[in-house]
């Protein structure tokens, strides 16, 4: 078993003395994709906000390649390649779709004083290009963010998160709203970014036909604690699983 | 009044109205990009744009600095103490409270210690006249006549506007400032240092302010109280849509030209309300402002 590039452990958050997630670990292989999934309310987008530093827990680690990240702030997360978008879109509504991908390659637009400067530079000009091409946004380059339609404002935050040429890359809900072909493109990319180019992927999914397709483990959250682990063959028997699902009636009966 | 006059009148009035619109424009564009980044109106514009004149004023006549030494100075000083104010108070006051209204209070603050400052080194006891670095020999225009200062202050805010939208449109730095002020959270995930965009969203707009002191100075009398032009500039911002730069010009250049319109045809005693007639047609006919875009309306 390699090294876990993201591991997280024993993390506790709590708002207000409600506890959203209570004492939960996991460690997520490298060039794997590892889903998070539960009810609504289960503590998944949360657990995301913790390791994107966007919220505080108050107990537990968080180790990404080695190094503890729990206190880091949220803006050294592209430069460790992390990446990640959201379940309710944060673009930048006003900006093209390629203005988006470049503030998402910012960190790598640095160097000299007339490289910050400089609006497209030519390296990165081309690795967005690409990632363009690949998500299927060519058609909208130069479209602001606001005037897409859903599914394609899901891809540019896919494909802006790729922009930062992440080594690990969070996913919250990539499939929510899309139609089934754009379903089916979207499992091909993440195969073949987890496959072929060794990402690492964690993604919150309520599309099951996705995330049964495309994951190595899955990891099922309910009430913000860990209840199953393991393939996804070995979750989708789970009886606590079934439970959290559809209700213990059901699973009794059914 | 017989058509001759009349269009004698709307000649002066126009050109006159792009002179002074031109110095309503710049500090409408500092009021604005200070805006669209961190959705704070800085009351504090008028007051930098008078410290600014009074510290020129200062290096030029009182320590007898040389033009060339003594507005880059001005300039830089004006850039690092509206810089330092970001960092120093508006960013605590942000951490501590997080209430926009507090960061408002900050920069009603601000100005009042400018005020302060300038009252307290005695130089604004007095109304003061700044020199002109350009002759004020007249010169036609048409039928409007006008000086070659105010000609020299037309271009110089032109090329300034100019600059300023070539930085927002077409530089890596401009679209982090116009991302920060869009998304900031998500911004921040991409890896933009918030704070030094906003840092430099306030030394540039302070910079701006004090190229419009430094450029409508020797056209009036320098006191303290100086920094009150502030208010046609924020109705120039509120015409514009507030949020929008290219709309912050238009509607620096609608309230200079309807001012002095407003002054030649009706009476010189009506152009202090002029601005204000203007902008209440904008808030009734097109409350977004002119370059306002649609509204938008947020999620609960």
């Amino acid at each position: 078993m390699a090294n876990p590039l993201l591991s997280v452990e024993n993390l506790t958050i709590s708002f207000g003395g409600i506890v959203a997630v209570r004492d939960f670990s996991i460690a997520v292989e490298p060039g794997t994709i590892h889903a998070l999934i539960g009810p609504n309310g289960a503590g998944k987008s949360t657990t995301f906000n913790c390791i994107s530093r966007l919220y505080k827990p108050n107990a537990g680690r968080i180790i990404f390649d080695g190094q503890e990240i729990t206190h880091l702030p949220s803006s050294a997360m592209a430069g460790l390649g992390i990446a990640r978008s959201f379940q309710n879109l944060e673009l930048f509504n006003e900006l093209t779709v390629l203005e988006n991908m470049l503030i998402g390659a910012h960190v790598h637009c640095g160097g000299s004083f007339g490289d910050r400067l400089a609006a497209h530079p030519p390296a990165v000009m081309r690795e967005i290009d690409a990632i363009i091409e690949r998500t299927g946004l060519a058609p909208y380059r130069e479209t602001k963010a606001r005037n897409l339609d859903f599914g394609h404002q899901k891809l540019l935050e896919l494909a802006r998160a790729l922009a930062i040429k992440p080594r690990l890359l969070l996913l919250d809900e990539p499939a929510a709203g899309l139609r089934n072909r754009e379903i089916a493109a979207l499992d091909t990319l993440l195969t073949d970014l987890a496959r072929k180019e060794g990402l690492t992927i964690i993604i919150v999914e309520h599309v099951m036909a996705l995330v049964m397709s495309i994951s190595d483990r899955v990891t099922v959250l309910n009430f913000g604690t860990k209840i199953a682990e393991g393939t996804p063959a070995e979750v989708k028997g789970n009886t606590a699983v079934i439970e959290a699902y559809l209700g213990k009636e059901v699973a009794l009966h059914g | 009044m017989d058509l001759e006059l009349a269009i004698l009148f709307l000649q002066q009035g126009l050109v006159s109205g792009l002179v002074i619109g031109s110095v309503y424009a710049l500090l409408a564009l500092s009021i604005v990009m200070i805006f669209k980044t961190s959705e704070v109106p800085n009351f504090a514009a008028g007051e930098v744009f008078m410290a600014a004149a009074y510290c020129a004023l200062f290096l030029m006549v009182f320590r007898a600095l040389p033009v060339w030494l003594a507005i880059p100075l001005t300039l830089a000083t004006s850039f690092l103490v509206a810089a330092l104010f970001r960092r120093g108070v508006l960013t605590q006051v942000a951490k501590a409270s997080g209430s926009p209204v507090n960061l408002v209070i900050a920069t009603l603050g601000l100005s009042y210690v400018l005020k302060g400052l300038v009252r307290r080194t005695g130089y604004g006891d007095t109304p003061r006249s700044f020199p002109a670095l350009v002759s004020t020999d007249s010169v036609m225009i048409g039928q409007a006549s006008l000086t070659r200062l105010d000609m020299a202050i037309f271009v110089a805010a032109v090329v300034v506007m100019a600059a300023v939208f070539w930085l927002f449109a077409y530089t890596k730095v401009g679209r982090s400032m116009r991302a920060v002020g869009m998304n900031p959270k998500a911004a921040r995930l991409m890896g933009v240092n918030i704070e030094r965009v906003h840092m430099l969203v306030w030394g540039l707009s302070a910079v701006i302010s004090a190229i419009a002191a430094l450029l409508i100075a020797p056209k009036i009398l320098m006191t303290a109280e100086m920094g009150s032009v502030v208010t046609m500039a924020f109705a120039a911002a509120i015409v514009g849509g507030f949020t929008s730069l290219p709309g912050a010009v238009v509607g620096g250049f609608v309230i200079g030209i309807v001012e002095n319109l407003v002054g030649l045809f009706i009476s010189s005693r009506a152009i202090v309300v002029a601005p204000f007639l203007v902008i209440m047609l904008v808030l009734i006919f097109r409350p977004q402002g002119l370059f306002g875009g649609r509204f938008a309306i947020k999620k609960v």
